[in-house]
């Protein structure tokens, strides 16, 4: 039995209706067609499904749809600001900290929820930070540099 | 010097703002009209034949609009090389590996597609299965492939020089034996296609792809399409590294329902399926028997491999061959014996990944000449730098070394890294360690034989003379292959970066065997920088005609035109332009001409400027068989040192600090080079440290998931010191060559130098996981 | 992959948690942060006909200091937890399990009560918890009850818990401050890590600060439940605190321990790396002991 939701996503409120066994995941890039949030593992070990979730990033492919009700989602389409790319979104492509792209979203979010809360992290508690975000890529010193740059910036 | 305006720099990437605000799309994120979602049936075992295979519940199924086994997609066989085409597209008569294929179902939803799966009933008779090199190749062990008595899929034999009467005259001979595990790539974007056959007959495959154009030809023939009817997009991809370079059955499964429905038919695996699919790094047992002279002179390398295959052939011949000859370098070695054999059992196929064929055996003898150095009293950087080929050198099995920059990079890593304060003198439980490697930069031929062009570009002008677009079938998986073509073909045509367009991965651009081998920069960078210089020479032409200037007194930089002598009048030029786009802001005002008013002017004179260039590697390599394999137009080689903390009590391992030095020819885009750098010591680390795929008794994968097949976290990285190394490499477009594979080889070795320099004890075995390191220490300790 | 299906139930309070489950039986589950049970669900491992989620019910989501106990709500998160004051406050040990549990993304769905509840052998807050002697509560339409923690577990995936029960609180007794505690995890790679082998200790000092008065020791990932070690314990209580002592008792863990052979690790290794984090986690907790 589908059931009706409402739940704020980038600040656009969305009222659908969703069956239970729905995850945040599959609701957002299958009916939503926010397909930025993307789909690594789908169990919560790789972190591509990152979205932020009441302030805090969650991996969205744990989150049930239902569970979602009434709550403020984050996602990648939702971090550019009027003046265009956010200072981390910037910082990534500045820096090379994008390759393949995968991870990107997630990773951005996760870096966007640190200084948020820590302004100017040491790059250890940067590391541990996006330590749920797996990147196959980079190595993560580029996504490193990236968020120290941002975080100069933003502070 | 040559003064570059575009290429050398730090440049952003082209696709990075899509990428980092959720624009750019791959293929899971795309939707099409009427599309319905495929699901595969897949063996729960690991040998077995099948007696019978009932689908009819699954087709009753409200939803279901095909379902499709071998019946339907016949036996034509296919595979990476075509003498080893070893796999049908479903499984007849017997299934091979737990996951092999056998049924596949398109339905309106994903969940009844999954249902569908479920309701095919299929019998088996289980068979005896073998799951290891020495099981399948022991006395009346069970046959996998008919065709292969013994199940050994490739078997190779080489000497070069004479190895047993080298061994007469060395002063040491050491041999070692050394074992790494199957691997998965741990690509992001689990492998996704969507497949669309129209009413015309016409084929578009968009899928997550290395390969287009190897994708375009395997569908073709295994679905008997002609060719030209079947068009392979590649979206946006989360990454490939090896699994990805061949067509993959999902794919043919795709386009066989939607050739039999008519309509577009989505599939994607799992991140299970993925590790079913596998199409990795193999394991390989090597034993090497190095012989030396007093002086640390190199003199002769035995080499014999076994590598545990899985249940076809993928890229195995290939690998089975690299890693024999991906030795004969970057020593000097006139005596080099290879005796490997790559050998079917009833597991996942093995295949490609970073470092081809290589990995093990760079892994392998790194450590062994580092045990050799110190038995001969040799700090390991000297004995390396005594042994170091250079350019123009030629290895004993015909690879030729037409830039080397292999001295260069270890005299950087060795300054870089401060070896000489730190070797020797660090606490015990810290160490150091360093190795070398090389590796080809691209494949110097097409994996089914032919005199094809490797790569085929157009460079296009818009009418307006203002942006040039690249059309190139290469494949952009996340290496910065797009950007760097934009970067090659704006200096090549002296525009600004940001005037070149990409259009890529799509087999209609062009023809390009695509992402692996370590082939794009140099081979599709090549064939853009002859399009880009075609319109640039045809531009001029047309200027030159109107102004009365010789072609050869003109250049374009930067999107200028340069008159090397006297300015001429281009009033008239100017004047025209500008009437042309009354009403335009942005139209040129100034001295001196642009290149967009004189591309304009061409567009007048001769129609659309297209200029086409293309690139295949002369002959290359011996004569001797297998002397494909390895060949290449150029060699990248690099040095790394490793710096790690073992816990002496609990065996755990932290790699502190790297220091990596590659010598990538020329740099036409720094950051994407230290990108590659650093990623390849990631995906070394984690070969190193933490990967492995396990298997039960029955052939089951036990860790399919990330969380048990361990890749480095963002806390498991060292941070790395780039170095990046220029030796103008006269094959390469302005220099360049590889860095995207290469870089991985010195990786796992130096790390493996640096334990022992920390523990006193050599590990001959991968993963170097806590307990394997542990055990090690205890067993030394047992023997003081 | 895609879920199984099921109807969805988000009671408001314990009470309507309580009817639901007692009405529902066997064919329920408590849904708390998901992340273990999501995943199962999608694995095929579990399909429950009906999901009750607990994550609405106000009261579970509290960290209260109550009669100098420390009560801690079901659905509190491993990132609440590892960011708490009164976590932080003499409870360290526990902050630092939770603070290093599956990954920052995990730690703000996992919930202190589905560590539990899922009951595997390697999970990251049975140690530390049972460290402090915390009991669970254990709530149904037939009443409430407290266990100490340390009786909860019967296997791995196996706990006393009714089918018609759920689990609404931890009670810590905040520790002396002459106590300390340490939680060590070893694991192969630094996050996303399911431990190997982990050890909680606790010690609790006299008052001249130089003798064991009290000591729990506890060894997860080595047993089919987490394990207290009653021969180190009783090698630690009323002796005077020396590094040869603690060496003894990493030693006498170690005996305790009964590890298996796996694709993770042997038991051997195992047991070895049992004495070693014994040694260290209980020098973290003396370290912490003597701050105070």
């Amino acid at each position: 039995m589908k059931r009706l939701i409402t739940l704020t996503i980038n600040g656009k409120e969305y009222e659908v209706a969703v069956p239970p066994n729905l995850t945040l995941l599959d609701l957002l890039r299958y009916e939503l067609g926010l397909t930025g949030t993307k789909k690594g593992c789908d169990v919560g070990d790789c972190g591509a499904c990152t979205v932020i979730m009441d302030g805090k990033p969650v991996n969205s492919c744990l989150v049930l749809a239902v569970q979602a009700d009434g709550r403020d989602i984050l996602t990648i389409e939702g971090v550019e600001t009027e003046e265009g790319l956010h200072p981390i979104q910037q910082a990534f492509v500045e820096k090379g900290a994008v390759q393949c792209g995968f991870c990107t979203p997630g990773m951005i979010l996760s870096a966007k929820s640190l200084l948020e809360r820590n302004p100017r992290p040491t790059e250890e508690e940067i590391r541990t930070a996006l330590s749920g975000n797996l990147c196959r890529c980079t190595g993560y010193q580029k996504i490193v540099e990236a968020v120290k740059d941002a975080s100069e910036k933003l502070s | 010097m040559t003064q570059y305006t575009v290429i050398n720099k730090r440049a952003p990437r082209l696709d990075a703002p899509d990428k980092s605000t959720g624009r750019a799309k791959y293929v899971d994120d795309m939707t099409l009209p009427g599309m319905l979602f495929g699901a595969l049936l897949q063996s729960p075992l690991a040998h077995a034949r099948i007696l019978n295979i009932d689908v009819s519940k699954a087709k009753r199924l409200p939803g279901v609009k095909a379902v499709v086994t071998a019946e339907d997609a016949g036996l034509i066989k296919y595979g990476v090389s075509p003498a080893r085409y070893d796999e049908t597209l479903f499984c007849h008569e017997k299934v091979r590996y737990v996951g092999d294929e056998i049924a596949a179902v398109a339905a309106v939803d994903l969940e009844t597609a999954l249902e569908a799966i479920s309701l095919i009933k299929v019998d088996y008779e289980e068979l005896p299965a073998v799951f290891t090199p020495e099981e399948a190749m022991a006395q009346g062990a069970p046959v996998i492939h008919e065709e292969y008595p013994g199940n050994v899929c490739a078997e190779v034999h080489q000497e070069f020089g004479d190895v047993e009467a080298a061994f007469q005259d060395c002063d040491l001979i050491r041999t070692d034996r050394f074992v790494n595990k199957r691997q998965d790539a741990a690509f992001l974007e689990p492998n996704g296609c969507i497949a669309d056959y129209d009413r015309f007959g016409n084929l578009t495959l968009y899928t997550s792809t290395q390969v287009p154009h190897y994708v375009q030809r395997t569908v073709a023939m295994v679905l008997k399409l002609p060719v030209g009817r079947v068009r392979v997009i590649k979206p946006y991809v989360g990454g490939g590294f090896g699994p990805k370079a061949a067509a993959n059955p999902m794919e043919l499964a795709a386009c066989l329902l939607s050739k039999k429905i008519g309509r577009p038919v989505k599939m994607n695996y799992s991140r299970e399926q993925v590790f079913l699919f596998s199409r990795a790094r193999h394991q390989f047992v090597h034993t090497l028997t190095t012989g030396v002279k007093k002086d640390g002179t190199i003199m002769a390398l035995k080499n014999e491999c076994y590598l545990e295959g899985g249940a076809y052939a993928s890229f195995g011949i290939a690998t089975v061959y690299y890693a024999g000859s991906l030795l004969a370098a970057p020593y000097r070695l006139a005596n080099m014996k290879y005796d490997g054999y790559r050998v079917y059992t009833n597991k996942p196929a093995c295949g490609a990944q970073r470092g081809h064929g290589g990995v093990a055996a760079r892994a392998a003898w790194e450590q062994q000449l580092d045990a050799i150095a110190e038995e001969l009293g040799m700090d390991p950087i000297e004995f390396r730098l005594k042994n170091v080929m250079s350019a123009g050198d030629i290895t004993c099995n015909d690879l030729n070394m037409s830039s080397f920059g292999m001295k260069d990079c270890i005299e950087a890593v060795k300054k870089g890294s401060g070896w000489s304060e730190k070797k020797g003198k660090m606490p015990k439980g810290k160490g150091i360690g360093m190795a070398c490697g090389f590796f080809v930069s691209g494949a110097g031929y097409p994996i089914y034989r032919s005199d094809t062009y490797h790569a085929t570009v157009t460079v296009k002008l818009s009418e307006d003379g203002g942006t040039a677009t690249v059309y190139t079938g290469a494949a952009e998986i996340g290496q910065g292959s797009d950007t760097t073509m934009a970067l090659i073909a704006a200096e090549a045509l002296g525009v600004r970066y940001e005037d070149v367009r990409v259009a890529s991965g799509d087999t209609e651009y062009g023809i390009d065997l695509g992402a692996y081998s370590s082939r794009t920069t140099l081979m599709t960078g090549h064939a853009t920088k002859e399009a880009a210089e075609s319109v640039k020479r045809q531009v001029l032409q047309v200027l030159g005609d109107r102004l009365k200037v010789p072609v050869d007194q003109m250049d374009i930089k930067n999107g200028y035109i340069v008159f090397k002598g006297e300015t001429p009048d281009f009033s008239s030029i100017r004047t025209a332009y500008i009437k042309e786009h009354r009403g335009w802001t942005d139209n040129p005002d100034e001295e001196p001409l642009t290149f967009r008013e004189a591309a304009r002017l061409a567009y007048l004179e001769k129609g659309t400027i297209v200029g086409t260039g293309k690139y295949k590697p002369g002959k290359l390599g011996g004569k001797y068989k297998g002397a494909a394999v390895g060949t290449s137009p150029a060699y990248g080689c690099s040095a790394q040192v490793a710096e790690v903390s073992v816990d002496m009590e609990t065996g755990k391992v932290s790699v502190e600090r790297v220091t990596d030095a590659h010598d990538c020819g020329f740099a036409i885009n720094r950051t994407s080079v230290e990108g590659q750098m650093e990623g390849s010591v990631s995906m070394g680390l984690g070969e190193a440290l933490l990967e492995e795929v396990k298997f039960d008794e029955k052939g089951n994968i036990l860790n399919a998931n990330l969380a048990e097949y361990k890749i480095p976290t963002c806390l498991d990285m060292p941070n790395v010191k780039s170095l990046i190394v220029e030796s103008n490499e006269p094959n390469g477009p302005f220099g360049a060559k590889e860095v995207g594979e290469g870089a991985i080889m010195p990786t796992i070795p130096a790390i493996l130098n640096a334990v022992y320099d920390a523990i006193g004890v050599r590990i001959n075995e991968l993963p170097l996981t806590p307990e394997r390191v542990y055990m090690a220490i205890r067993r030394k300790k047992g023997k003081q | 992959m895609l879920l199984p299906k099921f109807d969805y139930h988000e009671p408001l309070s314990v009470d309507e948690a309580c009817q639901i489950m007692s009405d529902l039986g066997e064919k329920a589950k408590p849904l708390a942060g998901g992340t273990d049970l999501i995943v199962n669900m999608k694995k095929k491992i579990l399909s429950p006909e009906h999901l009750v989620a607990l994550s609405r019910i106000e009261d579970l989501r509290k960290i209260e200091l109550l009669n100098g106990s420390v009560r801690i709500g079901a659905c509190v998160t491993a990132a609440e937890l590892a960011e708490s004051q009164e976590i932080k406050r003499g409870l360290g040990a526990l902050g630092q399990g939770a603070g290093i549990l599956g990954s920052p993304l995990i730690r703000n769905l996992a919930t202190v009560a589905g560590n539990l509840v899922s009951a595997r052998p390697a999970a990251d807050l049975p140690p530390p918890l049972m460290a402090y002697g915390a009991e669970v509560v254990l709530k149904s339409r037939r009443g409430e009850r407290t266990l100490p923690l340390e009786t909860f577990f019967q296997g791995p995936g196996q706990t006393l818990l009714e089918i018609d029960e759920i689990l609404t609180e931890i009670i810590i007794q905040r520790p002396p401050e002459s106590a300390g505690a340490g939680y060590i995890k070893l694991g192969t790679r630094k996050a996303l890590e399911i431990s190997l082998v982990n050890v909680a200790a606790y010690v609790a000092l006299d008052s001249s600060g130089t003798t064991i008065e009290a000591a729990r020791v506890v060894l997860g990932a080595v047993a089919p439940t987490p394990l207290r070690s009653p021969s180190a314990e009783k090698l630690l209580i009323g002796e005077k605190v020396d590094p040869s002592l603690f060496e003894k008792a990493g030693q006498a863990a170690a005996k305790d321990s009964r590890p298996i052979d796996d694709f993770r690790g042997s038991a051997q290794y195992r047991r070895d790396m049992v004495a070693v984090l014994t040694r260290r986690a209980l020098n973290m907790a003396l370290e912490q002991a003597r701050r105070a």
